[in-house]
């Protein structure tokens, strides 16, 4: 019963041009993010070679290559900007259609053997497949960008990383298609509840960490450690919740898992995926729970 | 299986405290055409509601085939087809797989057999690999009930099957239902306000007035009942004060 419905959704989602459009955007993106990459390394690149000539030329030795002193998934940074903006943003959308395009046929749904409790796991399972595969394509484009740039296929341990760092993100865009889902059984007004999920993801990707990163917004934009620390006590003290800013956590163990910022230990990342992997476990609940409660009876969601 | 497809014993059912169905006991036999009148707001939506497993009752029982509404819900949906008053599918996917959809959810064992055979039975096979978004009331409704009888129910709850419907498309229908009926053996309890429809289609009426069931008995024995009438329309709107 699960999969039936699980697999409903992905066929009436793949049908739908706002998806596709949306999907689309972020396939691009990533692949952005690697001609980003490729581009800067060419760069950096030329300007060495310059400067290996230009040193030769005049009898100095020759630095060593910049690019080489970079970690070599350093060309992906840009994904995990792109991953708590446009991925979460798709998975909000995808959480919404599950249940939202229920409304009308809900009825018909319930008057079948169908248990509430499969429903919502159908559900989920549907939203996680087709986040997973969206996953699995920008890791396969991130892929191609490292064969290109490096002219070699990269190592496992390279390997490695890049399938936690995008499983770490199949996880973290799971909790906005959980918080779609939910915000969709809440309200039967669907543009409002796609409104307040956004509100939602609005406020974990930019408001939370205004406050929990102790006013710092480069860092709850980019993975990097900012050098200027807390000096004002209210975000000394909103800093304290800081373990359940849940984009700032994404950030933080992403850019160890891509090694672009200092790893401290293993379970370090481990305590910054803790509370990622926590809010996904109280969203399942809370989506069987309002499914649960929810009247399939009512005919329509209202626009 | 023996004993009434359908059995209400003191049914009730309030929304945010308002009461819109007041104790309600009703049997209908199996091999029932059902016509089940009311003015709009009556509650008969509501008892179908609840006889779908829909909405649970606030008061009394219900039973469907014998089945539990309340306790057994799983059994009573395995032996259900409903058409609601407004049929909406999934727009994105065809008819063919909107319908192997429902059959897989309702434990059909080969799903894409049943579909085809579904659908030449209604004659709507043309139907069968268009998106239902682009269909006209008429081809959704069709469809609609080809989802409701796919996994091949014993009784079939139908809410204002007729509304929006060209004359053809009712007189369509009509022969549905009578073909469900006799080819199929299906037990049909129909909400509607058509009354033209309820003389043409059905073995036995009920009326529900205000949550009230007011009239309950056979088509033939309303017609007996009410000799000077000249029509079912006549019937019901002198029927405002008669007891059930």
């Amino acid at each position: 019963m699960i999969d039936t419905i699980a697999s409903q959704q992905l066929l009436s989602m793949r049908r739908q041009r706002v998806f596709v459009v949306a999907m689309g955007l972020f396939v691009a993106m990533t692949a952005a993010a690697g001609a980003l990459g490729w581009s800067s390394h060419q760069t950096i690149v030329r300007v060495y070679e310059q400067a290996v000539k230009l040193l030769a030329a005049q009898g100095q030795p020759a630095p060593p290559n910049p690019f080489l002193l970079k970690p070599e998934l350093s060309l992906l940074s840009n994904m995990v900007v792109y991953i708590p903006l446009l991925g979460a943003l798709l998975a909000l959308l995808i959480g919404h259609m599950a249940i939202s395009d229920d409304g009308p046929a809900g009825r018909l749904v319930f008057s079948r053997s169908v248990s509430r409790g499969d429903y919502a796991l159908g559900k989920i399972l549907g939203a996680g497949i087709a986040l997973g595969l969206i996953m699995l394509t920008a890791l396969a484009i991130s892929l191609f960008s490292l064969v290109v740039v490096n002219h070699a296929v990269p190592g496992l341990a390279v390997l490695g990383r890049l399938v936690v760092f995008y499983g770490l993100s199949w996880l973290y865009v799971m909790v906005f298609a959980l918080i779609g889902m939910g915000a969709a059984l809440l309200s039967r007004r669907r543009s409002f509840s796609l409104l307040a999920a956004l509100g939602v993801w609005l406020g974990f990707t930019f408001a939370i960490p205004q406050f929990t990163s102790g006013l710092r917004p480069t860092e709850s934009l980019n993975p990097i450690i900012d050098p200027v620390g807390i000096s004002q006590r209210f975000f000394e003290v909103t800093a304290l919740a800081r373990p359940i800013s849940i984009a700032e956590q994404y950030k933080a163990a992403s850019g160890q898992v891509l090694a672009i910022v200092p790893v401290e230990s293993a379970s370090s990342t481990l305590s910054h995926t803790l509370p990622i992997a926590v809010a996904a476990a109280l969203l399942v609940a809370a989506v069987i729970a309002l499914v649960r409660r929810h009247d399939f009876s009512r005919s329509s969601y209202e626009d | 299986m023996d004993g009434p497809a359908i059995e209400m014993r003191g049914l009730g059912h309030s929304y945010n405290g308002s009461p819109v169905l007041h104790n309600i006991d009703l049997t209908i036999e199996r091999g029932e055409v059902f016509g089940f009148l009311g003015h709009n707001g009556a509650g008969k939506t509501t008892t179908v509601n609840i006889l779908t497993t829909l909405i649970t009752p606030t008061h009394g029982t219900a039973l469907v085939n014998g089945y539990d509404v309340i306790t057994d819900r799983r059994r009573v949906n395995a032996h259900i087809g409903y058409l609601p008053s407004e049929v909406r599918m999934y727009p994105h996917m065809t008819a063919r797989e909107n319908l192997t959809f429902f059959a897989e959810l309702s434990g059909v064992e080969s799903p894409n057999r049943a579909v085809a055979e579904t659908l030449e039975y209604l004659d709507c096979s043309e139907l069968a690999d268009l998106r239902v978004g682009s269909f006209s009331t008429g081809m959704r409704q069709r469809i609609g009930i080809a989802q409701a009888i796919v996994h091949r129910p014993s009784v079939l709850f139908l809410d204002e099957p007729t509304a929006g419907l060209d004359p053809a498309g009712i007189r369509q229908l009509r022969r549905t239902i009578l073909d469900l009926n006799a080819d199929l053996g299906m037990t049909v309890f129909m909400n509607t306000h058509q009354l033209s429809e309820v003389s043409k289609v059905c073995t036995t009426i009920g009326v529900l007035n205000h949550g009230e069931l007011i009239y309950k008995d056979s088509m033939e024995a309303t017609m007996r009942r009410f000799p000077d009438e000249m029509s079912l329309e006549d019937i019901y709107v002198r029927m405002g004060g008669v007891p059930a």
